[in-house]
């Protein structure tokens, strides 16, 4: 017993394949992964079985916060500078009043016709506040938008 | 590892790089461990921070002019009003409206959905309700194949309605 213990020098093992797995999925990894942009808000999505799936770009964003404030969130940088001035353009989201929304929807409509609109509201929202922004949308001529939930575990 | 690593350079010091400056090359080892510490922390750290699902989202289209008017048969209108505690009343035409619990309501709704094609929801939420509850209403009749459906506000005397049934 002693002898095979002596035996025992310093067990070399080849790590060179592990490092190239290790570093393939952490290449992976960090060209995959997207930073959850800032948000102004913290939102708890509601849930539901619905399957579709939020479109990757070109999405303009309608916070509905918990307190009842709207945010307007665009995801181009470019967008953002051109409504939210160059102050905001690294926010995600800025506020905008009630009365302003209108406005400011119909100036990103016509700066991008191409987005599409996303409602995100907060699981707590009053849905008084829901109607008001689907009326203006409405009013807009938005009249496709979308809810953004989550997937309902069950 | 690291103590079988550390050992091993150890005889390559003694004046092996003095003497053979073009002699061949001894498989050089280097101790990999740090490089794969840093790489796993890395890896571990963009898996977990990664999201891989993006969110799911619900489709609404609505008309695009609110003042069309659409006659329908009484018998043929599904109202369901949700109050602001989130209770849900059903009723059919103009009748006084009745309690449902949540989870009988898929359920429910297919049954109608069912024996009644022509049916018309209209889902009147009151405007102190939660938003979660008109989601879960809209699911729900989606989960139904009721995908057409419509908003109204709900009014004072929907509440009255409703207040009747409850006490």
């Amino acid at each position: 017993m002693p002898k095979i213990k002596t035996k025992r020098v310093g067990v070399l093992i080849d790590m060179t394949p592990l490092v190239d797995v290790a570093f393939l999925l952490l290449t992976f990894f960090m060209l995959t992964t997207q930073f959850k942009p800032m948000e102004e808000v913290q939102i708890e999505l509601p849930s539901s079985n619905s399957q579709f799936k939020l479109p990757e770009s070109d999405v303009m964003t309608l916070n509905l916060a918990k307190d009842g404030r709207i945010f307007l969130g665009l995801d181009s940088q470019k967008l953002r500078r051109r409504l939210f001035g160059e102050q905001n353009e690294l926010k995600a989201s800025i506020e905008v009043p009630k009365d302003r929304l209108a406005d400011m929807l119909i100036q990103a409509r016509t700066a991008n016709p191409k987005l599409r609109t996303v409602i995100k509201g907060d699981k707590e929202a009053e849905y008084g506040l829901a109607e008001d922004v689907m009326n203006i949308l409405q009013k807009t001529k938005i009249t496709r938008f979308n809810l953004v939930t989550n997937l309902e575990q069950n | 590892m690291s103590g079988g690593g550390g050992g091993a350079p150890e005889p390559r010091k003694h004046g092996k790089a003095k003497k053979r400056k073009k002699g061949r090359r001894l498989g050089i080892r280097i101790d990999m461990t740090p490089l794969v510490d840093v790489a796993f922390l890395l890896l571990t750290f963009f898996m977990l921070t990664t999201s891989m699902s993006r969110p799911q989202t619900m489709e609404i289209n609505l008309p695009p002019d609110a003042d069309i008017k659409v006659e329908i048969a009484e018998s043929n209108l599904l109202t369901l009003r949700i109050n602001e505690k989130g209770e849900i009343f059903w009723s059919i035409g103009i009748e006084s409206p009745q309690r449902i619990k949540f989870e009988d309501l898929r359920k429910f709704l297919r049954e109608r959905a069912q024996t009644n094609p022509k049916l018309v929801t209209l889902v009147k939420v009151d405007r102190a309700g939660k938003y979660n509850m008109m989601v879960n209403i809209m699911d729900e009749l989606n989960l139904a194949e009721i995908t057409r459906f419509s908003l109204a506000p709900l009014l004072e005397t929907d509440k009255t309605l409703m207040a009747k049934v409850q006490s």
